[in-house]
């Protein structure tokens, strides 16, 4: 990003690409008022493996809808401005549509397959994005981060859901929830769960992977708003709400869910005060948002539902504004460490107030979206009777999301200005008018929350089904505001007061981090890289008479296990057919070759007596039956020998025949040489199953309309086998013609 | 290396010979030993011989593209091979045949000619521009 200069780049805005999720917005705005819901879509695509593109959208699908596209839209006419001065923006914004089409796909998919799919094209756009800013080093390592992460989950997630579908009988996500309390006995559910919430715990950041959400951060902002805090992140809660109903009476769910939830709340609250960059600080703020979801999914109350929904929606509704917020600060000022940011009100009147008023939500404080949430929550857990533990946590948890929208709202926008006046200056409308809208959007649903109240008991409803008519305006108590929200308003004033306290105190214990997960996960890629490296030198160490001592051995071990575990009748004798001739001179050849090539010193004659081996295998092929596979060594052997003698002279012509292994090599040959012969003898008595071979020469001329059944098998019957050799091949070309164009320049320069 | 006369003189008209022999084995190798494969390797061995005695340069000037492309293009070709089929409203590589017994199937085995005479004459052309240049 390039601050200070104030001359846009040419070319297009791309303001016109916002049109995109708005137009999905009011298209699902305009189903919603006249269809009920679920609505279902199937369209068929690998019926042989029961795979179709299932679709399903119910109240839980339509939220997320309604967040990915209403949110979205905001931040598409926000990048538009952020990304003013950046050249590659069309890049960006074909990445982020994309990424918006696979959060689509993944909160409407019912198929397990194409829930899958588009999980992991999810984390694919987010590499791309996080890694966007591509010539640092750090934007690489924290894109690669959160791919391998996410990824790793996403292959958990696929054996759990492949276990959960096989014991369910059926692979929608509706069908395993119908089939939900059946599955709670199967001895496969003990693997199947651990598997699935890997995935969802990678993927929303859970803790011990909570490391890889700040770490992304270096990603431009409107895709930290975007992907980071309003939309991707949620979708591990998402597919945890979405199973809840299945297993919520578990004791394995309660836990995990409640614990991880509580851990990863706690700790990266107290992590958020341990960071300097706004950015950062939000996003563990974040992480310890989505602790406390997962924790609200993991009560077993009917009222924690409507919690968990009413606080995906309100913490979508403040942080994406909040995050932008900070790319706002960033883009005027240059920095977002909190230390160097002061007075900013006067320069940034209008982003002050979508601050103060996001901050006001983020703290739960009446007037906003986030003070009804607060509520729902408190109702749920006092329903929920839990610990006594996980309440204190809450407690603490809220108090410091308190004291982060303090610093967020108030601690940069207030006090003295730290620059002189005229330096600093309000952004354009493209950047300070999405986070009011959103914000505002929020407190509107605070005092007409009959306008989100329909989606949300939708949406709570398929969390909890048992779930009643609730008004959720009507849930205000006097009692509740006083014991919840004004004592977590306390103690967040005083976490907030003390903010620069707490954080010296914390950061004097920087030896922890040489023993997190985070520091854990460096040792383990290092470990990796490490033995790469060394299994390569030891492997593929370039030496010829190497790799050909493996391959024998490798040869005679799997010679003598088959020789071992078969049971074959060998009988040897001589058959005098009509070809033995043939036979005799392919043999003579064959030896005669070989034996050159032992005593030859003439590196051109070496190379002509291996020719003359392979065309006598070649005349071999051609009388036992298979002149394609002669004609094609006979035009092979001429072609390699033509192209070697021509570039082998450069290397001199003798060969050194003091090789080290000498002879060890001589009798590794004889005896892979001995061991081919006994083997090829040992398979003559075992039975063949020719079954394949007879199908097709039945098949090749009434189907394929040809003599030649190998060229038929080549090009019809297995002719998808044949594409991907071709592609291979010429590919290879590809990835090859710059290595040997390298040697070029290498030798030239 | 001394270069012999008589193979610089012999070596277009061989090459156009081997070609045309390619090319046979390309057509004749539905019904009898040939086919795509074979066929490509024998128009490499052509386009090494040119290669080898008058330069890579001359061999690639009588190609119809340069080797890379020559590659793609036969994979391009075989893909809509494939894709013919699926236009019929059946599975991918699903060979379609006309009443003149012309059908998909030459189209793809084609392919594998092009892919295999381009990729490979471009690995000799660019090993040998590799030799040409050491002294």
């Amino acid at each position: 990003m390039s601050h200070g200069s104030h001359t846009e780049t040419h070319g297009p805005t791309y303001l016109w690409l916002a049109a995109v999720p708005l137009t999905l917005f009011l298209l699902l705005a305009w189903g919603l008022a006249r269809y009920d819901l679920p609505w279902r879509g199937e369209v068929s695509w690998i019926p042989s493996l029961g795979v179709s593109l299932a679709f399903r959208i119910d109240g839980l699908s339509a939220q997320m809808l309604a967040l990915i596209t209403g949110i979205g839209t905001w931040i598409f006419v926000y990048a538009s401005g952020y990304l003013a001065h950046e050249p590659r923006r069309g890049q960006l914004f074909a990445i982020l549509i994309l990424f918006m089409l696979a959060m689509i796909g993944a909160v409407t998919a019912d198929n397990l397959v194409v829930l899958f799919l588009f999980w992991e094209l999810t984390s694919i756009t987010s590499f791309l994005l996080v890694g966007f800013n591509h010539e640092q080093a750090s934007a690489r390592a924290a894109a690669r981060q959160a791919l391998l992460i996410t990824m790793g989950g996403g292959l958990a997630l696929l054996g759990g859901l492949v276990l959960l579908g096989q014991m369910a009988g059926s692979w929608t996500l509706s069908g395993i929830v119908a089939a939900g309390p059946a599955l709670v006995d199967d001895p496969r559910l003990p693997y199947a769960l651990p598997l699935v919430l890997l995935g969802a715990f990678t993927k929303s950041a859970q803790f011990p992977f909570h490391f890889w959400l700040p770490n992304a951060m270096s990603a431009p902002t409107p895709v930290s708003a975007y992907l980071h805090s309003a939309t991707m992140v949620k979708l591990g809660i998402y597919l945890m709400a979405r199973l809840d109903p299945a297993f919520n009476d578990l004791l394995f769910w309660e836990v995990m869910l409640i614990g991880t939830g509580t851990v990863t709340a706690v700790w990266a609250a107290v992590l958020a005060l341990r960071e300097r960059d706004l950015k950062r600080i939000l996003a563990r703020s974040t992480v310890s948002a989505l602790g406390t979801l997962t924790l609200l999914i993991g009560l077993p109350s009917p009222g924690a539902g409507l919690a968990v929904v009413a606080f995906l929606f309100a913490h979508a509704l403040y942080k994406a504004p909040l995050f932008m917020v900070a790319g706002n600060i960033d883009h005027a000022t240059g920095t977002r460490n909190i230390d160097h940011l002061m007075g900013l009100r006067r320069a940034m009147p209008l982003t002050a107030a979508a601050a103060v008023l996001a901050g006001l939500s983020m703290a739960g404080l009446p007037l906003s979206f986030g003070f009804v949430a607060k509520d729902a929550i408190s109702i749920a857990k006092s329903e929920a009777e839990v610990l006594l533990l996980v309440s204190y946590a809450t407690v603490f948890v809220n108090a410091i999301a308190v004291a982060v929208a303090g610093v967020a709202a108030i601690r940069v926008f207030w006090g003295p200005p730290e620059s002189p006046r005229g330096q600093v200056h309000e952004v354009s409308w493209r950047m300070f008018v999405p986070p009011l809208a959103i914000v505002l959007l929020g407190i509107e649903f605070d005092f007409f929350p009959a306008l989100a109240d329909p989606l949300l008991l939708a949406a709570a409803r398929t969390i909890s089904p048992e779930l009643g008519a609730v008004d959720l305006s009507a849930a205000y108590d006097l009692n509740v505001l006083l014991s919840a929200t004004g004592m977590t308003a306390v103690v967040g004033l005083l976490f907030f007061l003390t903010w620069d306290r707490l954080h010296h105190a914390l950061h004097r214990l920087h030896w922890l981090d040489r023993f997190g997960p985070a520091a854990l996960y460096e040792s383990l890629l290092n470990a990796l890289t490490r033995i790469a490296a060394w299994q390569t030198r030891l492997l593929q160490h370039g030496r010829l008479s190497g790799y050909m001592r493996l391959t024998f051995l490798a040869l005679l071990a799997m010679g003598a296990y088959i020789w071992l575990h078969t049971d074959s009748r060998v009988v040897l004798q001589w058959n005098w057919s009509t070809h033995a001739w043939a036979w005799i001179v392919a043999c003579l050849l064959i030896v005669t070759g070989a034996g050159a090539a032992l005593l030859l010193r003439d590196r051109l004659g070496v190379l002509m007596a291996s020719g003359l081996v392979g065309y006598g295998s070649a005349v071999l092929f051609l009388f036992a039956g298979a002149p394609d596979l002669a004609f094609t060594q006979f035009a092979v052997e001429t072609v390699l020998v033509v192209v070697a003698a021509s570039v082998l002279p450069r290397y001199g012509r003798a060969v050194s025949r003091r090789e080290p292994w000498r002879w060890v090599n001589g009798v590794l040959a004889v005896a892979a040489g001995a061991g081919t012969f006994l083997l090829l003898a040992h398979l003559q008595g075992l039975p063949v199953n020719t079954e394949l071979a007879d199908g097709f020469g039945r098949m090749s001329l009434p189907e394929a309309h040809g003599h030649n059944v190998v060229n038929v098998i080549i090009v019809d019957f297995r002719a998808l086998d044949t594409l991907g050799e071709i592609v291979v091949v010429a590919f290879s070309l590809l990835a090859a013609l710059p290595l040997l164009g390298g040697i070029r320049k290498g030798r030239t320069s | 290396m001394p270069r012999s006369a008589l193979l610089t003189q012999a070596a277009r008209p061989l090459y156009w010979l081997m070609l045309a022999a390619a090319v046979w084995i390309l057509l004749r190798g539905h019904n009898a030993p040939g086919g795509g494969f074979i066929g490509g390797l024998v128009a490499v061995a052509g386009s090494s011989l040119l290669a080898i005695t008058l330069g890579p340069a001359v061999a690639r000037r009588l190609q119809p593209l340069a080797p890379l492309p020559l590659a793609m293009s036969g994979v391009g070709l075989a893909l809509l091979a494939g894709l013919a089929g699926v236009a019929t409203g059946m599975p991918f590589l699903t060979h379609v045949w006309t009443d003149m017994g012309l059908s998909t199937v030459m189209l793809f085995d084609v392919g594998v000619f092009l892919a295999v005479w381009g990729a490979l004459t471009g690995y000799v052309f660019a090993l040998l521009d590799n030799g040409r240049q050491t002294p």
